[in-house]
């Protein structure tokens, strides 16, 4: 028995799948692929399978990662790859299979790539604004969350959660690189630190779309 | 479009997947390589659409063409629909995005009268003139087909043209005739002229309907050449029918996501309340080994992990031994789970219980249909009450300790004592647990009794019944609900007016398309769910076109009345259903076709018997 990690991309209309349904659609993608994985036992035995961090709906990623377990230790990490690829839909990629080598826990970071357009809004000014925001030395924002039984609402302050790598204009779109904290830790969506920017300038009509691009562990390098 | 442009919307709405497409096996064609394009509408969700068979084989017929693109339509949420109005983005294909009014041909499938009016709205949504006689060109040819076409009579001022029967082969037969009408520039009505000559094509414009003075048809009269009785189109050889060999795989949940092989066609029993044991006469089965190789393929083009076996009724397959025992070989052996839905009680064998129980732990199902046997004579339920308590014994020898029972009321001569019967035989199905001696022990029984409202359709024995008025069926659920004294018991019932509704367009005639229009337009859509349904408004359309309810649905039709639909043939004789009432007025019961020929006209299409 073999543990292996399987890394991809989830574009286009892929992004609309939610997490849960991922599982479902991962699952019937290894049946057709054949591959020689392990089932569960029990009653009701299913493939096991473990997705490390869990994508928000509609974010696009190039950093998704799965977790298998193979009955077959000398069975080719390159034929999962191209075999999954041949049965799964064209929104979703695979790009490599490797050996597990750190927990999911070692996630610390994530990055993010977005495109922010502005409507009426030119591209400059929003970017100006959007560095202006990041400037503030706090950032608040409801959370939900729950205190024993009772659901409250807390406020919290995501400023330290996140750094903004780069912000720059392309054509009539802003384009940001920004770094989060990301894992069991502590996790940072980028969604909300956007509406957070709207908020602050007064309900701006503001689009967006949002790629993970990496996962990062704590030295910095990328997640595997 | 593209899917950028949706983004926005999606963000802001439930379920965002019924929207995006791009399932595995999802087909996508060049549209500038393909001739026609084929929209494929279900007037439901996405999640009710996609868990339809007829669509995933009609697609997957249609795509196999080279000439044809075909793709999904779904009926858009309320939520969907909003945001689309808002941001002016109109109804498109799943596969392509693009508009529905760039489609050549947009089809429905009808599936209950209660999605009438989504039909409407997806064809305005998608861009596209409701009225028939406002589409004046060959593109934008609107078609349906499905049991509810066997009387489409409400819909013809929508729909160009209608499939009565089995499609597999009349589809491909139109698509051909499209394609050469379409190549040369020919009109929109030289079209339909030729269509109207295919088996099993209805092109209602082609013909006229009069009244008498008291409502009811007077004469239908066609025209321009048009057959004077249109006739249903079924496969001869169920055998050899184009079967799909892989299923769209959706991402998100719907109502049936698994694979499924139909097994047989049409049923034997002729239940007398239900319609589509006779719309689908006569009775024809694929070969065990066909079964099975269209299950293999299934299984491994989708990577489902749960298997259902298709029909009207699959325990009536001739060679179930066979069929059972070669699937379970395949599915045990690739952890696949096999469902057997709709089983009849009366011919359960305990042998084949065991092989299910190995596969299947929910609770059991069972449909007496009524309560007392005299009851279930009339509607030639042929079960005994001796036959519900075998079963039930052995399921719950089985260890099964929930059993669900299905019942109508409404049914032609019911009385209160058929009623209070539901309750009493749930009781003794109660009893009879705590008299099981190796049942499973420590649990307590649980017995579900799920009751709906009879609904008389066209093409059964029933066809001239009337049916109970809300009234009279709130009175009758007030008697079962005083009925029950046992906490085992759960009573289930839908407490709804909309089967109204679906009782006066299911034997409707073609007045009422103004009453659907107007509907329509004041906002009546997804009648089927109760939340969105509106009686008042319904009855208040009803009013203004000066057509009344009760005159479809609570009037007692003669023998010699001529009906909406009485040019369709569905290849079951009028004498013959007739006879049936007959036979049900006097609560006598008609063997199954395997036993005895009943004699009801099917055979002329399997050309002499139907059975060996
Ligand atoms: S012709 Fe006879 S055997 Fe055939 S479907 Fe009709 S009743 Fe049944």
């Amino acid at each position: 028995m073999i543990d292996i990690r399987v890394f991809y991309h989830k574009t286009g209309r892929a992004r609309y799948i939610s997490h849960l349904d991922m599982m479902r659609c991962m699952q019937r993608a290894i049946v057709r692929a054949k591959l020689p994985v392990w089932y569960t036992e029990g009653f009701n035995p299913h493939i096991y399978l473990t997705f490390a961090l869990p994508l928000s709906l509609g974010y696009e990623s190039k950093s998704e990662v799965m977790d298998l377990r193979l009955i077959d230790d000398a069975f080719p990490l390159s034929e999962v790859t191209s075999r999954l690829n041949d049965a799964l839909p064209p929104d979703i990629r695979i790009h490599t299979t490797a050996k597990i080598q750190n927990k999911p826990q070692a996630i610390t970071h994530a990055i993010y790539t977005i495109q922010l357009f502005g409507n009426t809004q030119s591209a400059e000014v929003l970017r100006d604004r959007f560095c202006a925001f990041m400037r503030s030395t706090q950032i608040l924002v409801e959370k939900r969350a729950k205190q024993g039984r009772r659901k409250i609402t807390k406020q919290i302050d995501i400023r330290p959660m996140c750094e903004l790598l780069s912000c720059e204009v392309s054509g009539d779109v802003v384009l940001l690189t920004l770094k989060t904290q990301a894992g069991i830790q502590s996790n940072l969506n980028p969604s909300l630190l956007l509406e957070a920017f709207i908020q602050t300038n007064e309900g701006l009509p503001l689009r967006w779309h949002i790629c993970r691009d990496a996962l990062l562990m704590e030295d910095g390098s990328p997640f595997c | 479009m593209q899917l950028q442009q949706l983004d926005p919307i999606l963000m802001r709405v439930q379920k965002p997947a019924r929207y995006t497409g791009g399932e595995l096996n999802s087909v996508t064609k060049d549209k500038n390589s393909v001739f026609m394009r084929f929209a494929f509408c279900f007037p439901d969700t996405y999640e009710i659409g996609m868990s339809h068979l007829g669509m995933k084989i009609l697609y997957s017929l249609l795509n196999y063409r080279e000439d044809t693109w075909c793709e999904r339509v779904f009926a858009p949420w309320v939520d969907f629909e909003e945001e689309m109005k808002k941001e002016n983005i109109p109804l498109y294909g799943l596969e392509s995005f693009d508009p529905l009014y760039e489609f050549d041909i947009i089809g429905f499938t009808l599936q209950y009268e209660l999605s009438y009016t989504n039909i409407l709205n997806m064809l305005k949504l998608g861009g596209v003139p409701v009225l028939a006689s406002e589409r004046h060109d060959l593109k934008n040819l609107v078609i349906a087909g499905g049991p509810c076409a066997c009387n489409p009579e409400p819909l013809v001022d929508f729909i160009d043209l209608f499939m009565l029967g089995e499609g597999e082969e009349s589809m491909n037969e139109l698509m051909d005739l499209y394609r050469d009408c379409k190549a040369a520039n020919e009109s929109k009505a030289s079209f339909l002229q030729k269509a109207a000559q295919i088996g099993g094509i209805y092109v209602p414009s082609l013909y006229e309907v009069t009244y008498n003075e008291d409502g009811t048809v007077a004469q239908i009269t066609p025209k321009d050449g048009a057959p004077k009785t249109v006739k249903k189109r079924i496969i001869r050889d169920f055998d050899k029918v184009f079967y799909p060999e892989n299923f769209i795989v959706p991402f998100m949940g719907t109502v049936h996501d698994r694979a499924v092989v139909e097994v047989l066609r049409g049923c034997i029993r002729g239940c007398r309340f239900c319609q589509a044991g006779f719309l689908y006469r006569p009775l024809r089965e694929k070969k065990p080994d066909t079964i099975c190789a269209e299950c293999r393929d299934l299984c491994e083009s989708t990577g489902y992990e749960e298997v259902s076996l298709s029909s009207l009724s699959t325990s009536d397959y001739s060679d179930m031994e066979s069929l059972l025992t070669q699937l379970f070989d395949y599915t045990q052996t690739r952890h696949i789970n096999m469902t057997l839905p709709s089983l009849r009680i009366d011919n359960f064998s305990e042998e084949l219980l065991e092989k299910i129980k190995a596969v299947r732990k929910s609770g059991l199902t069972f449909a007496p249909e009524a309560g007392t046997q005299r009851m279930r004579d009339v509607i030639n339920k042929n079960i005994s009450e001796e036959d519900v308590m075998h079963s039930c014994r052995l399921a719950f020898e089985g260890g099964y300790s929930s059993v669900k029972l299905y019942f109508m009321i409404g049914l032609p001569t019911e009385t209160e004592e058929d009623i209070r019967g539901i309750i009493e035989l749930a009781q003794r199905v109660v009893d009879l647990y705590y008299h099981t001696e190796n049942r499973a022990k420590g649990q307590s029984v649980n017995v579900t009794v799920s009751v709906s409202t009879f609904v008389p359709k066209p093409f059964t024995p029933f066809q001239y019944e009337p049916q109970d008025t809300f009234a009279q069926i709130e009175e009758k659920h007030r008697i079962l609900k005083d009925a029950v004294t046992s906490k085992k018991i759960s009573l289930k019932y839908h407490h709804s007016d909309a089967s109204v509704l679906e009782a006066v367009f299911a034997r409707g005639d073609r007045r009422l398309a103004q009453v659907i229009y107007k509907a329509f337009l004041k906002g009546c859509t997804f009648d089927s769910w109760d939340d969105q349904f509106h009686y008042d408004r319904w009855m208040e359309t009803f009013k203004e076109c000066g057509l009344d309810p009760a005159f479809y649905a609570n009037r007692r039709r003669s023998f010699d009345e001529i009906l909406p639909w009485s040019h369709l043939d569905y290849c079951v004789s009028e004498a013959f259903l007739q006879r049936e009432n007959k036979k049900a007025h006097e609560a006598a019961v008609t063997k199954n076709c395997r036993m005895q020929c009943a004699g009801c006209g099917a055979n002329t299409l399997v050309g002499g018997k139907c059975f060996d």
